[in-house]
């Protein structure tokens, strides 16, 4: 390989420096009609799972597409999005917040066309690449986080677990017999950096052991003070220990404070979390973040651990299906799954779905923990 | 023939749902190929590599990446994540494999021009993987190694006119919804005020001097769909004060059956003959509507905007004229003391161009947080240590009804001196001739 | 601003036996009669002089001297 130079110098990193000119305007990429009718959009309506037509006040239509993406995907992959777009959509094409790609038509013969194009493509392992869906009261496609694709702190994967949700759930990402939308969402670990926590169903990495500490590099390999620093319970102290007959400096966790965040392996390689029997998932339900009829809410969790089942996580996978099935068949025409619960109460959530209510289910992490326990006789045997 | 078995991750390969284990595989076979006659600047087999690591951790059940302290290029403090293989000689592609972030237009419309550009680079200086996009909104730019980085944000910068995204402890990269580019419901321009705030805020977003991350949100309506309130430090949500605009001819093809209601939503299941009272008015939550059969009449004063009717009906009811956003504060997921929900700050904002009155509460509230945040505390942590009044009064908002679901229920009140008639310096000696010892 | 600049940098020199990455705050109490904004102006100056530099744990960012400090930037990359 020979190293390509852009143009940048090394050795004056600050000649012909451009910074600071931040994203490309939002309208420079505008389809026509998108342009035209900024603003004047008068209705829509959602023709079929995954297409939507938009109607502007002067009578012009646009015909949305919508197609489940992966977040992690390949140039050749865009590339293909992009011929496309160059093929039905004059070079247009938008990503949605839930990792779903736009693609819009002005007419109906060219959205059928631009549709069945989409669906007729697979991956050679067999998959659909653009699978037509993910509108109205059905579940949308997945948000996540990294995992073990390029995280240092997952406690599970993301684009795995998740790949086996929607192919359990493909078919209601075709269509719309839910009661209200389903949002489902994956973070591999407790810090969500994609946030989970107001989610239909909340999919959690979590980590069970406290972090191992390697006394031998602690002091090599990190600063010992900034470790300390990392941890958000004040549960890592700076310690001399033996190791190996010698006193070094090292660091002690107080284990029964550790909240298995990982922050302290972020500063200190040292300092691993990791751990293929500690680690799994657990799910939360309920929230939401819309404010249609309810208010919005956070997420509440059922299942305390399911142990990571790769390639195929069968276990969650059976899990989340089931909550699934069980809030179809019983919610009302409009109740998201916290509605729906609130309306039958936790007992009877339980008691529909089968999952076993235990300890670890009860809020014990500071002040607001008080505020979920029962004050009151009303309670359903 | 794939560089690595991946008798794990190949299980992965069926099912409908897109495989971003095929996908992967076909950027490796791509780079293999070679179509371009590329002269790649990083390995050319990482993405063979990556699906190796990946497998390793689908065998062992544990994460084979460290985190690197790498932040950015030159003079930035953010926009790259430094990452590496803690098993680089069985996987030397992806021994160094960090991302790089890149600004996403907001609404995320493109033109495939832009997005051929950008594969080229990151054919090029990449490993052809990518995030489209990453939880917070930018493009992801997923490994390369660090003397790609500065020529990356070379090409980005004088090839494409783009800069880099946030990380660390600064202005994350602000997120809209699409808004009124293709959205009834939207109450303002969300992607301008997006586009507009992350423009006057370059400074903030790539140089962090805060006290950890900031989010700005932009949702158009209550509906959501960039989850502002759950997800951001500052949320703008759009909101209306007037009356809901009711056509009533509209409303009578509704309730006969001659529109399908919610736009459609729910045509995947037979949920009988809609009912308008008992699906639109029984479940408005304030009960500010009446249904007659004939006429559909609202109570604005006790309206909440929840969205549900017009959401029900968006051919009938079109949201008020008197437009603008209600801005809450404070959410974050829930490390370390707990989730929280963006709080009701401002009721109601006017949202026109260039947005002084929404930049003034943000700086307020930043130089508040500057001065009182401790580190890795997020403003929402900083509201709930000093209180919500402390947030009022840097504000300059005044209390009102609406910042609370309900009063206190202690009268643990601080009252401050001057609030209390006389102050808190009083006469002992006039006590004492009052009052025996 | 020359002052400003040496005061930031005897304080991390002074610190360099124990540590070598600061948060921003730590840099703030240093000038109790300048406001967050002043001071951000003085570590931008340095950083861009090539005498400070950032590091990232990705979530939250530190400021500290070029090259101190145990976890170098680049592990082994040429």
């Amino acid at each position: 390989m020979a190293f390509i130079s852009s143009g940048y110098n090394p050795a004056k990193p600050m000649e012909n420096r451009i910074t600071d000119i931040g994203p490309h305007k939002y309208d420079a990429y505008f389809p026509s009609v998108i342009k035209k009718n900024f603003g004047k959009w008068l209705y829509h309506e959602i023709l079929e799972p995954g297409v939507l037509v938009h109607v502007a006040e002067g009578g012009d239509k646009v015909y949305t597409v919508r197609v489940g993406g992966t977040r992690t995907m390949s140039i050749t992959h865009i590339r293909e999005m992009c011929d496309i777009a160059d093929k039905h959509c004059n070079g247009y094409l938008r990503f949605t917040t839930r990792n779903n790609v736009e693609f819009m038509v002005t007419d109906e013969a060219a959205m059928k066309a631009l549709r069945d194009d989409l669906n007729s493509r697979k991956f050679s392992g067999g998959s659909y690449k653009f699978p037509v869906g993910g509108t109205g009261a059905g579940i949308s496609n997945m948000v996540h986080t990294q995992g073990w694709v390029h995280c240092h702190t997952p406690a599970t994967d993301a684009s795995g677990p998740v790949k086996c949700v929607m192919d359990a759930i493909f078919d209601d990402f075709k269509s719309m017999r839910m009661p209200a939308p389903v949002r489902i969402a994956l973070a591999c670990c407790i810090n969500m950096c994609g946030a989970v926590h107001c989610s239909d169903i909340g999919l959690v990495g979590i980590h069970r052991k406290p972090p191992m500490i390697d006394h031998q590099w602690a002091d090599q390999l990190c600063e010992i003070p900034l470790a300390v620093a990392a941890c958000p319970t004040a549960a890592v102290r700076p310690s001399k220990v033996e190791f190996n007959g010698e006193k070094v400096s090292s660091i002690a966790i107080k284990q029964d404070r550790c909240m298995y965040c990982g922050n302290c392996y972020t500063m200190c390689p040292a300092l691993p979390i990791s751990d293929s029997e500690g680690d799994g998932i657990a799910i939360m339900i309920g929230g939401k973040v819309s404010n249609r009829i309810s208010m919005p809410k956070f997420s509440k969790v059922v299942v305390g651990y399911i142990p990571n089942e790769p390639p195929r996580w069968p276990t969650l996978i059976k899990t989340v299906k089931h909550i699934v099935e069980v809030y179809a068949a019983n919610a009302e025409k409009y109740e998201r799954i916290g509605d729906w619960v609130e309306r039958i109460g936790w007992e009877s959530f339980f008691k529909l779905t089968g999952l076993t209510f235990t300890h670890h289910l009860i809020d014990d992490f500071r002040d607001p923990a008080y505020y979920t326990w029962r004050q009151s006789t009303q309670f359903k045997f | 023939m794939t560089k690595h078995a991946t008798p794990l991750l190949d299980q992965l390969e069926s099912g409908p749902w897109p495989s971003f284990v095929s996908d992967i595989k076909q950027e490796a076979a791509s780079r293999a190929e070679n179509p371009k006659g590329l002269d790649y600047q990083i390995p050319v087999d990482c993405p063979d590599d990556l699906l190796g690591v990946l497998e390793l951790s689908y065998t062992e059940k544990e994460t084979h990446w460290k985190h690197g302290g790498i932040v950015g290029v030159f003079g930035y403090g953010g926009g790259v994540i430094g990452r590496y293989c803690d098993q680089p000689e069985k996987f030397p592609g992806v021994a160094h494999f960090h991302t790089v972030r890149v600004a996403q237009p907001s609404g995320k419309y493109y033109n495939t021009k832009f997005l051929r550009d950008l594969c080229d680079i990151w054919d090029l200086r990449g490993s052809g993987i990518t995030n489209m996009h990453g939880s917070t909104g930018d493009i992801v730019l997923l490994g390369t190694q660090t003397p790609q980085l500065e020529e990356v944000f070379y090409e980005l910068t004088h090839n494409m006119n783009v800069d880099l995204g946030g990380s660390g402890s600064n202005l994350r990269t602000p997120e809209a919804c699409l808004g009124q580019s293709r959205c009834e419901y939207a109450c303002y321009n969300t992607q301008d005020m997006c586009y507009q705030l992350t423009m006057d805020y370059q400074d903030e977003l790539h140089r962090p001097a805060f006290p950890y991350k900031f989010k700005f949100k932009f949702d158009g309506c209550p509906n959501g769909c960039v989850s502002a309130m759950a997800r951001s430090d500052f949320a703008v949500v759009g909101t209306w004060k007037d009356d809901i605009k009711i056509d009533q001819e509209k409303v009578k093809a509704y309730a006969g059956g001659a529109i399908k209601p919610n736009a459609g939503a729910h045509s995947g299941r037979d949920w009988g003959r809609f009912d308008l009272q008992k699906e639109v008015v029984d479940r408005c939550p304030s009960h500010c509507m009446k249904w007659d059969g004939a006429k559909l009449s609202i109570k604005t004063a006790d309206c909440v905007r929840c969205m549900h009717c017009i959401n029900t009906m968006p051919q009938a009811l079109r949201i008020g004229d008197e437009r603008g956003a209600s801005i809450l504060v404070g959410a974050k997921a829930p490390v370390v003391d707990g989730a929280q929900m963006g709080s009701l700050l401002v009721p109601f904002v006017r949202c026109e161009h260039p947005y002084d009155e929404v930049k003034e509460v943000i700086e307020k509230i930043w130089d508040w947080w500057m001065e009182e945040g401790k580190n890795r505390e997020r403003v929402g942590e900083t509201m709930k240590r000093l209180s919500f009044q402390k947030l009022l009064e840097v504000t300059d908002t005044p209390a009102s009804a609406c910042h609370v679901k309900e009063p206190r229920s202690n009268p643990y009140i601080f009252f401050k001196e001057e609030e209390v008639p006389g102050g808190w310096s009083r006469d002992l000696a006039a006590y004492r001739n009052r009052h025996q010892r | 601003m020359a002052d400003d600049k040496d005061v930031v940098v005897e304080f991390l020199n002074s610190k360099a036996g124990t540590k070598s990455k600061f948060y921003f705050n730590d840099f703030t109490a240093l000038f109790p009669d300048k406001g967050p904004r002043d001071v951000k102006k003085v570590l931008t100056k340095l950083v861009n002089e090539e005498i400070l530099e950032f590091w990232s744990s990705g979530s939250t960012t530190m400021y500290g001297l070029k090259g101190a400090g145990k976890q170098s930037h680049a592990e082994g990359e040429s």
